[in-house]
């Protein structure tokens, strides 16, 4: 609504129309008369409405202005403290606290380590890489939950047709068989089957590392495994008053991309009848 | 009084809290690190840096050579920012304890893998050991988007509570593209067939409804889960539901009854695009 003007305004024209058509003798009923009075007491509402809103958004307005201005006051002086506070800083450190721009080479250097910080973060994706005249290295990270383990490259050519050029990548993960399959059509594809073998194996392997670190007082001998560590075969002691009973385990992972066993087998060297009482327990606590 | 003005005025707001919130935490990460270190610390180091210096800036590196090498690692990040579909938007670190062969850092993480964003903090722990370098994660601290649904809910805490932050970005990497998948393909039926697709909960919801409007009452609803087990792996789950009028299903029981089943063939056979653009020619029949 614009300022200085009546709500009601625009109504007058038409009850001047209205009287108009009175005075050319067209009778109206009453019951028209109303239904014109109840349109204009309508509108007037109507009207009334609108200016409350307007009203309403202007004081809205006012309250976001003044809660942008009471920020902007506390965003300037934290932002002086934190200045107090670095300039109070390098006075410690003995650094002159020359209020000139720093240098360009200063600048360069302070983005550099932000985009190497930016990459390393990449390295705890799993994925990370570098753009080569010929192609890209990528770095595979592998871990266990919260433990990072080995990092393995794999270097590969994408002119004329993707291949792989050198890799670390252990001599028992299918590596050829998956660049048959996925290297020319999908190279994410390829990459994040590979992840799998190497985060699994990475797992079985360091599983088994701390099965023989932790439990070494329990365990008889040496841990047996192959290179894929997917077959485990170790042999255990469970002391009871004076007998000890002889168990032996094989741990089998039918699944290369998994770090959990499809097949446990316990069983008892030493016969009798609280072995194979026992044996069902110790089964249970290793699944 | 046009609301643009007050969304100008609350994304300002929303800003200058933001801005607050980062200098106070700058303020008080400042306030923790100049405790951390002795004037003597400050001193000895002070010392190694200018003997660093001094060696370096025999060889100093050129401002165009840092340039150079800025191109590079920035050419790097795109690159695989873009690989893998994931953009670190913020990145704060701090280091919390530095002894000789032990290193406590705290990150927090803000960025998005494809649509989908994320926010993480978490403490890294590097211990040295005598032939290599350690790196365990704790404390992982995930905020996500989709967090709402449930399973992603289960997941999170699932890698939480083993702070397995690798397996984390990789399921996410997996799970983003199915949801950017899902919004695109809801997207390209809704641009096509306007008249029968319909998407109650826009993009970002998980399901569509198929409706003639010369056929009143009778509807398809096209459900697409996205569901993300406890170990990560990510599945698409689809099912029809059908909404038909009373004399309809009285008519044609065993045709209404059979549709989820045939639809499910159907996803089998031609895959999801085709199934659903299948459907769509079916519910469009003018008899």
């Amino acid at each position: 609504m614009e300022p200085g003007r009546g709500g009601l305004t625009p109504d007058f024209s038409l009850a001047g129309e209205w009287r108009g058509k009175m005075e050319e003798g067209k009778a109206y009923s009453p019951h028209g008369v109303f239904a014109h009075l109840e349109m204009l007491e309508a509108r007037a509402h109507e009207a009334d409405v609108k200016e409350e809103e307007a009203k309403q958004q202007e004081e809205k307005l006012a309250r976001l202005k003044a809660r942008v201005q009471e920020l902007t006051l506390q965003r300037d002086e934290l932002q002086a403290k934190v200045d107090l506070q670095q300039k109070r800083q390098l006075e410690k450190e003995g650094v002159a606290s020359d209020p000139a721009q720093p240098s360009a080479q200063a600048v360069l250097e302070w983005k550099i380590k932000r985009v190497k910080a930016m990459l390393q973060v990449f390295c705890l994706t799993g994925i990370s890489g570098k753009l080569t005249k010929q192609g890209v290295c990528f770095c595979i990270s592998t871990a266990y939950e919260g433990t990072y383990l080995d990092s393995y490259y794999l270097d590969l050519l994408t002119k004329p047709e993707v291949r792989i050029l050198r890799h670390s990548i252990p001599i028992f993960i299918p590596l050829e068989q998956l660049a048959k399959k996925y290297l020319q059509t999908d190279i994410r594809r390829f990459l994040s089957v590979l992840s799998n073998h190497l985060n699994a194996y990475a797992a079985r392997k360091y599983q088994a590392d701390q099965l023989q670190e932790h439990f070494s007082d329990q365990i008889e001998g040496t841990l047996q495994t192959n290179s894929l560590c997917n077959l485990l075969v170790f042999n255990y002691n469970v002391p009871n008053k004076s007998k000890t009973f002889p168990f032996n385990v094989r741990l089998l992972y039918g699944d290369l991309c998994s770090s959990i066993p499809t097949k446990v087998t316990v069983s008892c060297t030493w016969i009798s009848p609280l072995c194979s009482a026992l044996a069902p327990h110790s089964k249970k606590a290793l699944e | 009084m046009d609301n643009s003005i007050f969304q100008v005025y609350e994304d300002k707001i929303q800003s200058l809290e933001e801005e607050i919130k980062l200098l106070a935490e700058k303020y008080e990460d400042n306030q923790q690190e100049s405790t951390f270190f002795s004037d003597e610390e400050i001193l000895m180091s002070k010392k190694s840096f200018e003997r660093e210096f001094w060696r370096e800036s025999q060889g100093c590196e050129s401002p165009s050579d840092l340039k150079a090498q800025l191109e590079s690692l920035e050419t790097d990040l795109s690159f695989l920012m873009k690989f893998t579909g994931i953009q670190f938007t913020s990145h704060f670190k701090k280091t919390m304890e530095k002894t000789r062969n032990r290193t406590v850092q705290k990150h927090r993480l803000s960025g998005n893998c494809h649509s989908l964003s994320f926010h993480l903090e978490f403490q890294l722990l590097e211990m040295q050991n005598k032939e290599n370098v350690s790196v365990v994660v704790s404390d992982l601290s995930i905020t996500m988007e989709s967090g709402e649904d449930s399973d992603v809910s289960k997941f999170v805490s699932s890698i939480e509570e083993h702070g397995n932050l690798l397996a984390f970005f990789r399921s996410l990497s997996s799970y983003a593209e199915w949801y950017e998948h899902r919004k695109c393909t809801f997207l390209h039926f809704k641009a096509k067939y306007p008249d029968v697709v319909t998407l109650p909960e826009g993009l970002l919801g998980d399901y569509i409804i198929l409706r003639n409007s010369k056929h009143s009452g009778f509807e398809l609803m096209v459900v697409w889960k996205i569901h993300i087990d406890e170990e990560g792996r990510t599945t698409p789950l689809l099912d029809l539901l059908t909404k038909v009028p009373e004399q309809v299903l009285e008519w044609k029981m065993a045709t209404i009854e059979n549709a989820p089943t045939g639809f499910r063939s159907m996803l089998l056979l031609f895959g999801i695009e085709a199934a659903i653009e299948n459907l769509i020619k079916v519910v469009s029949l003018e008899k």
